[in-house]
């Protein structure tokens, strides 16, 4: 005799079976910086940009922004140290790396190599390392501009241009991040939401790691 | 009198592209500009002209020190806008040279100020060339502090805006002369039109040299644009002991603002390209989908290192 299954129970069985990509406390981390930096990044193209201007008072007017994108930064910055200490062990680069890059160009045509790659790809420690290093910058020539009192004249304007260039560098490579984690790959964006990934996307993407979780010698989702 | 002859229409203002506002009929023709001068030469320190703006302006007196000879306080502050410094010099030769200058702000043509500023407006800079703070606008980022190459704007910590001079707009645009020119006991600040005030400088600066001042120039230079608080320097030769800079800058290539307005043109080309970039390569090669899972396990473990 056939077994009686509800429509809800086949659902269920259909459903890819997940696995814990980031624990609640990374994806925490995550969206502080992540809604931290979107704010110091409007408020710095309203401050940075005359025809942004508008922005300023969108935001609260031009004498609370100037207040809060220091306090707004520094909160950056503490999250960008939990973000260093949290992935630090995942983002040291191996020679599977150096054959991800090798292989750059058809993971820009076609949106994969072949690569054996770890939890993290190469372009992923490469975005790891450019934002830790990036922030720090933005932090070290935004202070200047927070406190001008501190320096010189010159050294004040040098710190406004140069945190205007960091910024740049900021802002277009998040751009990136963002497409690639939401728009280019399904299934990714669920893995800062819920936290968890297919076992399909997790083989796909990320084979070493997979294997690692497959076999149960890494605890899911633990960095 | 019209604000069309006291050149009190809008020039430009701060962090407002195209912001100019003069349509009038003769827009073509030079705005008539407006000049102060110090003639350094018959300033006898007085200081009536910083009496005549704190007064004029209603500023609050400050408490000062002693701390040298003869200058009233040590520096410009929020409430003081015009201030005597004295120098004492020792000249090639042991002659000493006691160098007095009213420092107040210059109303540079092009004003590094108001090239830095971020606020819509908080700096503005009428056809007669008087740049004056509006500070309802003013967000007190102080970037005109640094923008300035005279050091002349300072933030008060109450308000949390930036003061300076006004070059007494209000006085001015009733036809009438600053407070400082018109407190002057010997005539050492003037006011006119920039022409007249090039005039007078320029043969000061003759009677000068004849006097054997060889050094002797008029203050006014093109680095920013010109001034609109020119100074008759009688000894040249030591521009940086009166505190002015030899060669104050806001309009070459490789000044701040010019630097600042190419980044900003490259980080807003930049800005859209990449957008439309990622635009045109999701429409180019969208979605990247994992294969079935059977079929990616499978090829998972067939990566792993053998043995």
């Amino acid at each position: 005799m056939a077994e009686i299954v509800t429509a809800e129970e086949l659902a269920r069985e259909q459903e890819p079976r997940l696995i814990t990509r980031h624990t609640f406390g990374v994806r925490v981390v995550h969206w502080w910086t992540t809604l931290t930096f979107l704010y110091l990044i409007l408020s710095g193209f309203a401050l940075g940009y005359p025809r942004m201007a508008w922005l300023l008072d969108v935001m609260g007017g031009g004498q609370s922004v100037r207040f809060v994108h220091p306090w707004v930064g520094v909160g950056f910055t503490v999250g960008l140290v939990f973000m260093f200490a949290m992935w630090l062990p995942s983002m040291r680069f191996h020679s599977v790396d150096r054959h991800w890059f090798r292989n750059l160009g058809e993971y820009v045509r076609t949106g994969h190599t072949d690569t054996d790659t770890d939890k993290f790809n190469g372009g992923q420690k490469a975005y790891y390392w450019f934002s830790v290093i990036n922030g720090l910058v933005l932090l070290i020539t935004g202070i200047p501009l927070w406190l001008p009192d501190l320096l010189p004249r010159e050294w004040n304007l040098a710190a406004r241009f140069s945190h205007h260039v960091f910024f740049l560098m900021a802002a277009g490579f998040l751009v990136v991040h963002v497409y690639l984690s939401t728009a280019r790959f399904p299934g990714t964006f669920r893995s800062m939401t819920s936290g968890t990934v297919s076992r399909a996307w997790a083989a796909f993407h990320h084979p070493r790691w997979f294997r690692r979780v497959d076999a149960g010698r890494e605890h899911e989702g633990a960095d | 009198m019209t604000t069309t002859d006291l050149g009190l229409t809008i020039r430009r203002q701060s962090a407002t592209p195209a912001s100019g506002t003069n349509i009038r009929r003769d827009h073509s023709t030079p705005a008539l500009e407006i000049s102060k001068l110090v003639d350094i030469d018959l300033c006898i320190g007085c200081k009536a002209c910083e009496v005549a703006c704190k007064e004029w302006n209603d500023l609050q007196v400050e408490e000062t020190h002693l701390f040298s000879g003869y200058q009233s306080h040590p520096d410009l502050t929020p409430h003081t806008w015009d201030l005597m410094r004295f120098n004492e010099v020792e000249l090639a030769g042991g002659a000493l040279a006691w160098l007095i200058r009213k420092d107040s702000c210059l109303h540079c043509e092009e004003p590094g100020c108001l090239l830095a500023c971020p606020a819509p407006g908080a700096v503005i800079q009428y056809e007669n060339g008087i740049v004056d703070f509006n500070q309802d606008a003013c967000i007190g980022c102080q970037y005109c502090v640094s923008g300035c190459p005279f050091d002349i704007p300072r933030f008060d910590t109450v308000t949390k805006k930036v003061y300076k001079c006004t070059l007494c707009i209000d006085r001015v645009s009733t036809g009438l002369e600053p407070a400082c020119v018109k407190a002057c006991p010997t005539g050492a600040i003037r006011f006119g039109t920039k022409e007249d005030m090039l005039a007078y400088g320029l043969e000061k600066v003759e009677k000068l040299k004849a006097r054997g001042f060889s050094e002797a120039m008029l203050y006014d230079p093109v680095g920013v644009g010109g001034l609109h608080m020119m100074y008759v320097v009688p000894r040249g030769e030591i521009l940086e002991q009166y505190g002015l800079p030899v060669d104050p800058t806001v309009t070459a290539p490789t000044s701040f603002p010019s630097l600042i307005g190419a980044l900003r043109k490259v980080g807003a080309t930049a800005s859209w390209a990449g957008l439309l970039a990622a635009a045109v390569y999701f429409l180019k090669t969208g979605k990247r989908y994992p294969p079935p899972e059977e079929e990616a396990v499978a090829a998972a473990y067939e990566k792993a290192p053998h043995g």
